[in-house]
């Protein structure tokens, strides 16, 4: 499904990956961990070319995305993308938000497009808030919206970029029940993480990155468990 | 007693004389059409160029760049007066058209370029989340520009963009210059006719404060309509 070959990226000086090779199978759930400035989010973000690769190759579905000519956005539809800060349009309501894409890239109709968005304000049991504004939800409600929203166009894969890092505590819960749910109906994901317990128990692989590479991977009891790679194991030893 | 009551009469007839003699009231409502069509029809332009001019100096392509550049540097040095002089007499000087319209376009060119930092600045302060937001979706540049940045933007700047349709408001009190009997004209004509300074110009001014204060009320409620979405 991804395919992704001697990634590279810079921004100047500063390599920030420094040649990644890694496949992703359909429905597989794969969990990036490592530290801050690891290259995690870079990563994700190259996946769909928020970030465009200084070398290697990419592809989705077969497809090569960075290459000239390829039509970006219609890539980008293929793909849903969830951000650490939500990033929801504060001048829409909840609909809005959901049904915005779908309408204005002509995927549905309006009508359909709400009923697509009423039944996945449910699923994310936000349905009651869909005449609501952004400002008037909680940091939680705000990103399961912005799931419901990424999901309205139906993507094959789902990259989520630290999905609960800017969340109080007591709010991360809801929003992981919502991943968790959408893992088990056979979605294909990217996930950038901190919450190592939840990583463990829904990641079907676990990549632990470090310095622009990926140090060691595995099934997820494998990699916390037992470790193999020293920094991995500092870095575990730190956050468990 | 009497002294008060000569005062007043003094008041009554100057009054007279000024604006009811000779019908000369009727130029200060032809003036009044001259000064509003002209600001109506400049704030359109204003905004028309100052947002193509915005997006011209944040785009990437290099020529649309210093195109901008030069359009801000040249119309924000040069003052207004000599600019709607250059363009009536210059610019226009071969084209038959309402003298209105021109000056419009004399102060639209102008309005657009403090229009164009407004929307610049607008635009920017839009948090970089929401264009890539926009873009994950799959929404073009274009469209993420229209449906999802500029109604933000409007509504961060519209304070700024009232406060540039008042100046304009006042800022047409020059097309005296070019032949046009507006508000400000009206007055002086009165002020020569009559040799009396005073009524005719203090006319002027309440004139020009009623404008901008009903102006003020109108986009204060429009204002009010923008920010339903901060409840």
């Amino acid at each position: 499904m991804i395919d992704i070959k001697n990634l590279h990226k810079s921004f100047g000086d500063l390599q920030v990956l420094n040649g990644i090779d890694e496949h992703v199978a359909k429905s597989e759930v794969v969990v990036v961990i490592g530290p801050s400035g690891s290259g995690k989010s870079t990563f994700l973000r190259c996946i769909n070319l928020l970030e465009t690769p200084t070398e290697g190759e990419i592809y989705i579905e077969g497809e090569r995305i960075n290459a000239p000519k390829v039509n970006v956005n219609k890539v980008r539809q293929k793909m849903g993308m969830v951000f650490q800060h939500f990033n929801l349009f504060p001048h829409l309501t909840i609909m809005e938000n959901v049904t915005l894409a779908p309408v204005k890239l002509k995927k549905m109709s309006k009508e359909n497009a709400v009923k697509k968005g009423e039944e996945l304000l449910k699923r994310v049991g936000l349905f009651d808030k869909a005449d609501a504004y952004p400002s008037q939800l909680s940091g939680g409600q705000q990103q399961r919206v912005a799931i419901a929203r990424a999901l309205a166009m139906e993507p094959d894969i789902m990259l989520f970029d630290e999905p609960t890092s800017a969340l109080d505590p007591e709010m991360v819960g809801e929003v992981l029940d919502v991943i968790r749910d959408l893992a088990k109906s056979g979605m294909t994901m990217v996930i950038v993480t901190h919450e190592m317990s939840f990583a463990r128990e829904v990641g079907t692989r676990v990549l632990f990155m470090d310095r622009g590479i990926v140090i060691e991977q595995g099934k997820p009891d494998d990699i916390f468990s037992n470790p193999q790679n020293e920094r991995t194991k500092s870095f575990l030893s730190k956050v468990l | 007693m009497e002294g008060l009551s000569n005062w007043w009469a003094g008041v009554v007839k100057t009054f007279c004389l000024c604006f009811i003699e000779d019908n000369r009231y009727q130029l200060f409502i032809s003036g009044i059409g001259i000064s509003v069509r002209v600001t109506i029809l400049a704030a359109v332009l204003g905004v028309i160029i100052g947002l193509l001019v915005a997006l011209c100096n944040l785009s990437k392509n290099k020529g649309l760049n210093a195109f901008g550049y030069v359009y801000l540097d040249v119309i924000r040095s040069v003052p207004m007066v000599t600019q709607l002089m250059i363009i009536y007499f210059v610019v226009f000087a071969s084209v038959h058209w309402s003298k209105w319209i021109i000056a419009s376009i004399a102060f639209g060119i102008n309005s657009g370029a403090y229009v164009s930092e407004i929307i610049r600045g607008g635009i920017l302060s839009i948090d970089k989340g929401q264009t890539e937001a926009g873009r994950s979706l799959g929404l073009s540049e274009r469209q993420t520009m229209m449906s999802i940045i500029l109604p933000q933007a409007t509504k961060n700047v519209f304070p700024a963009l009232c406060n540039e349709f008042i100046t304009l408001v006042k800022e047409t009190a020059i097309v005296g210059y070019v032949g046009l009997v507006d508000i400000q004209k009206a007055g002086d004509f009165i002020k020569s006719a009559t040799f009396k300074p005073f009524m005719p110009l203090v006319g002027v001014a309440i004139i020009y404060f009623i404008i901008v204060k009903a102006l003020t009320l109108l986009l204060g409620r429009i204002e009010k309509n923008l920010r339903k979405s901060e409840r």
